[in-house]
């Protein structure tokens, strides 16, 4: 039974301890409230940051690739030292930790922090570590250990953490708690994500009088698969070092990169830059030898978006794009299956009586070409004729410039918006650009400023264009599937916004993929490359380029390719700086990758075919 | 008794409904969290954005609540506490964050069962008395519940659990001697409890603090918090904000927050609010024919004012720190949620019994 009088009491209890908060409130917001003011403002507490476990990094399958672990370490509370006790404190670090170097024991004596870390002791045992608490200065936190569970493969994905700028604590401020910061890479980009909240020591005096525990940061999940990113570095360098045995060039090979990227949705599947290095490394601070080492052979550039090169014949698709689109063909024919003869070379005259010839790779012709002969076996003669016509048609005009519109639809001249640091965007050079740079930039531009003759190198892929690979791999996905979007890595971006280009229909895509197959198969310049694969080559579509480089640069060797053409699920583009030609050295290494891709056994990398 | 047109707002002609009072300390809550946030980014790490998404949900709650009947709250009152000490056992088999086993990790929320566990107690507790005449196999369920939440370790929902029990058996026919009995018996086991070192050595320290003559650092910095607040607020000039350092202030510290920003004002009008409403809620006593009513209005009314009790003490040094959330203040979604559900279960009961207020 319910008793009534007993709930009374219970209430009384209530409003009287009600009424007490509100008489506490009254003494200390009113009676004692210039008191507390005062306090607040003489407050000399000092804090000390201690850093945060980073989130942790995985790949597709939820491997994981960075991981943070909490080990006990050994600080020093040097307000606590004083001129009686600092040789004790010396003798005893000295004596524990042989590894301890002198002017490292000095430098954590002339230290200004309250706090300096000494030595990870987690290889210490528990009653060690009791002995090392009876002496009043030295105090034990956890403190974060990065380490990168694949070392060199996909470093350039991840990339690296270091000490903080000027520049970084203020573009991340929890960097100048932790300490750390991403130094590139994922790491870099998802900084804010990753990074956590650091834990405060708090100082009173020279005593420890709070501590709040860091907050660990975000996990961040990729789309790459870390057994397709060691497949695939593999293989590059595979093919690296084949190239090197069989070219005779005065420069050393070793820079590359290739890109694979789901189609569909724009994520990147894998993405390899050569030469690479290890991010563990910089965990424990990197030495200047070896950091001056790797940066000598550019190990910290990410080739595939911030190397940039002449795409060369990959290009080429541009030009077939807009052939097909505006129904631009060479002169004398109007139909994508209409040949024409192709004699190895192209003679022309100019307005003022001057003839140029220009000569194909091929010195005999490509005989009868049409649209799709001329992808296959990469005739520059029949897309030199349709530069001239364009050139012919609308030189001067707002329609002069109508293959460099195409190029920039497709992502040329500008960054893909990847979610990596450091992207470059490349040009798509015109006449405004050569304008530009007769200022500028002279030494790069004729004084007679835009001609025909550069629209003929830019239709191939030559003269002053730059891309990325991520650029080509981003172009061929947009023409392979009619929308375009920016390829990542972070597994949260999945829905991603794709925007439709009506310019390229489903028509044009099927052309595109049977022309791609072409390239593979019998007559094509990647046949070769492709032959191990047997009748499995049927179903593979690929475009090889070879860039010529100014100076004495080896060519620039390119594949870019799509792993299946009834079902494409993946594009592949690779570039190997100074490798060649795109058949011999990057469409075998592509191979390679693709093998692995569609799950038929690994063969090694072969030299191929050497076109172009 | 005249039959009044009902809807979920309450019986025709209610003023100052439940709802009205539920939506109004959401808003405190709401505008609290506004003037704590530096810069509002439209995510759901933002604490603003959160707290309206779970007040929003809480909404939701409280109407789908409404709807069922108390019959029907009867009916399964059994089964929920079953599935809630499930929960609570399943929880300790969990791995633990941040040394502590509080929490079923969902992806971006987490789930803390011991929040229900206070409201379906009160049911458990009222529904028992009204139906069985023997008290004493209550005890054995109620006390392996509160050593579950002991396991975790969570000192503070224990002790409001503990409490919320003894009001509510205090308020039945029990004798008071025996009462005290089982308190004796009560503190002799948590002595034991304390002694076999089972509750976490930071809360262990905590206690150990607090009867020492040392103030705790978090305290007194909470205090000078709240005083530096005066009689309207610091709102337009919060740079002392910085210059203390209050740990969780969105959380269990979120009301010393309230205090620094609204001042006396602030503070007196949200304890006003609250009496105000458990006012109301102890009219149902007068009204009601049903003794399971009134254990739950019991239950509830002493599991809120002794969460605010026990809340604005700890921030104030006069309790030690167990970390125990301000209702419909502190951000989190779990409490929310369960207070939504006692405010909807009131309204029903209201609606049942046609009191208007």
């Amino acid at each position: 039974m319910f008793l009534r009088n007993r709930y009374n009491y219970l209430a009384l209890f209530f409003i009287f301890y009600f009424l007490f908060i509100i008489i506490n409130f009254f003494s200390l917001q009113i009676l004692n409230i210039n008191d507390s003011i005062e306090k607040i403002d003489q407050q000399t507490y000092d804090i000390f940051y201690l850093s945060a476990p980073r989130g942790e990094i995985y790949d597709t399958n939820s491997e994981k690739l960075a991981t943070s672990s909490l080990e006990p370490h050994l600080f020093i509370n040097l307000r606590k030292i004083n001129d009686d006790n600092i040789v004790q404190y010396k003798q005893y670090l000295k004596y524990n930790f042989q590894d301890l170097k002198n002017n490292e024991l000095e430098e954590i004596f002339n230290s200004k922090d309250a706090l300096y870390l000494i030595r990870n002791i987690n290889n210490l045992d528990y009653l060690e570590r009791q002995s090392l608490l009876e002496l009043e200065a030295f105090e034990i936190f956890d403190y974060p250990i990065r380490q990168y569970n694949y070392g060199n493969i996909a470093s350039h994905i991840i990339g690296y953490i270091g000490r903080p700028t000027l520049e970084e604590f203020e573009a991340y401020p929890d960097s100048r708690r932790n300490g750390l910061v991403g130094k590139s890479g994922v790491e870099k980009y998802y900084e804010e994500q990753l990074s956590g909240i650091a834990g405060e020591i708090v100082f009173k005096g020279n005593e420890i009088i709070d501590f709040v525990t860091p907050q660990a940061g975000e996990d961040l999940y990729l789309t790459i698969d870390i057994r397709t990113q060691r497949i695939v570095t593999e293989s590059l360098l595979e093919g690296i070092k084949l190239a090197n045995e069989n070219f005779d060039s005065e420069n050393i090979i070793q820079k590359g990169s290739i890109v694979v990227l789901d189609i569909d949705s724009g994520e990147v599947l894998s993405m390899v830059s050569l030469p690479d290095f290890d991010p563990n490394k910089f965990v424990k601070g990197i030495s200047s030898f070896d950091f001056n080492q790797l940066n000598r052979i550019d190990a910290f550039n990410n080739f595939a978006i911030q190397g940039l090169y002449p795409p060369g014949s990959v290009f080429k698709i541009v030009a077939y794009w807009l052939a097909e689109n505006e129904g631009l063909f060479p002169e004398g024919i109007s139909a994508r299956d209409n040949s024409f003869k192709c004699e190895g070379k192209l003679s022309f005259s100019f307005n003022d009586g001057s003839q140029q010839v220009y000569n194909d790779w091929k010195q005999d012709g490509h005989g009868n070409v049409d649209l799709s002969s001329a992808i296959q076996q990469s005739c520059n003669v029949y897309f030199w004729d349709i530069a001239l016509k364009i050139w012919r048609t609308y030189e001067g005009s707002s329609s002069e410039s109508i293959l460099q519109e195409y190029a920039r639809n497709l992502g040329f001249g500008k960054i893909t918006e990847i979610d990596l640091p450091y992207e470059k965007a490349g040009v798509v050079p015109d006449r405004e650009l050569f304008e530009e740079w007769t200022i500028t930039r002279p030494e790069l531009v004729r004084p007679e400023g835009w001609l025909g003759g550069d629209l003929m190198n830019l239709i191939v892929g030559q003269g002053a264009i730059t891309t990325t690979p991520i650029q080509v791999a981003n172009a061929y996905k947009t023409l392979l599937t009619g929308y375009s979007s920016s390829p990542y890595f972070d597994k949260n971006k999945e829905n991603i916004q794709k925007v439709k280009n009506y310019n390229i229909s489903d028509d044009f895509i099927e052309f595109l993929l049977n022309d791609l197959n072409l390239v593979t198969n019998i007559n094509g310049t990647a046949y070769y490359a492709f032959e191990v694969l047997g009748s499995k080559a049927n179903d593979i579509g690929g475009k090889t380029g070879t860039a010529q480089n100014p100076g004495d640069k080896n060519s620039t060797s390119w594949f870019a390719g799509v792993d299946s053409i009834s079902n494409p699920r993946y594009i592949i583009v690779t570039v190997v700086d100074e490798g060649g030609s795109g058949s011999a050295v990057a469409a075998p290494i592509s191979r390679r990758v693709i093998q692995h891709l569609i799950g038929v056994d690994l063969t090694p990398v072969k030299f191929g075919e050497i076109t172009e | 008794m005249r039959e009044r047109k009902v809807t979920l707002l309450g019986p025709e002609g209610t003023n100052l409904s439940i709802f009205f009072l539920f939506l109004v300390f959401n808003f405190i809550s709401w505008f609290t969290l506004f003037v704590l946030t530096e810069d509002i980014e439209l995510n759901f790490n933002n604490i603003l954005i959160r707290q309206i998404v779970f007040s929003l949900i809480s909404i939701v709650v409280f109407f789908l609540i409404t709807y069922i009947s108390i019959e029907n709250i009867r009916t399964y009152t059994d089964s929920f506490f079953v599935i809630i000490t499930i929960l609570l056992a399943v929880l300790l088999g969990t791995s633990p964050k941040a040394g502590v086993r509080r929490w079923f990790d969902l992806g971006p929320i987490d789930f803390q069962p011991s929040e229900f566990a206070k409201v379906i107690t009160v049911l458990f507790i009222a529904n028992y008395l009204t139906k069985r005449k023997s008290k004493y196999p209550l005890f054995l369920f109620l006390g392996l519940v509160l050593f579950l939440i002991l396991l975790q370790p969570d000192l503070g929902t224990s002790i409001i659990i503990g409490f919320v029990i003894f009001a509510i058996i205090f308020v039945s026919d029990i004798k008071i001697r025996y009462l005290v009995l089982i308190i004796l018996l009560f503190f002799t086991l948590f002595f034991i409890f304390l002694e076999s070192g089972l509750i976490n050595e930071n809360q262990l320290n905590r206690i150990n603090d607090f009867f020492s003559t040392d103030e705790d650092f978090q305290q007194s910095q909470s205090k000078l918090l709240i005083s530096s607040g005066s009689i309207f607020g610091q709102y337009f000039e919060s740079n002392r904000l910085e210059k203390v350092f209050v740990p969780v202030e969105t959380t269990d510290f979120i009301f010393a927050a309230y205090a620094y920003n609204f001042g006396f004002i602030g503070v007196v009008f949200i304890l006003i609010m609250w009496l105000l409403f458990f006012l109301r809620l102890s009219q149902i006593l007068n009204v009601s024919n049903s003794d399971f009513d009134k254990y739950v209005i019991t239950g509830f009314v002493t599991l809120l004012a002794f969460q605010i009790i026990v809340n604005i003490s700890t921030i104030t040094g006069l309790l030690p720190l167990t970390g125990s959330p301000f209702p419909l203040l502190s951000l989190g979604g779990s409490s929310m949620v369960s207070t939504a559900i006692i405010f909807g279960i009131t309204n029903r009961i209201f609606i049942e019994n046609n009191l208007v207020i």
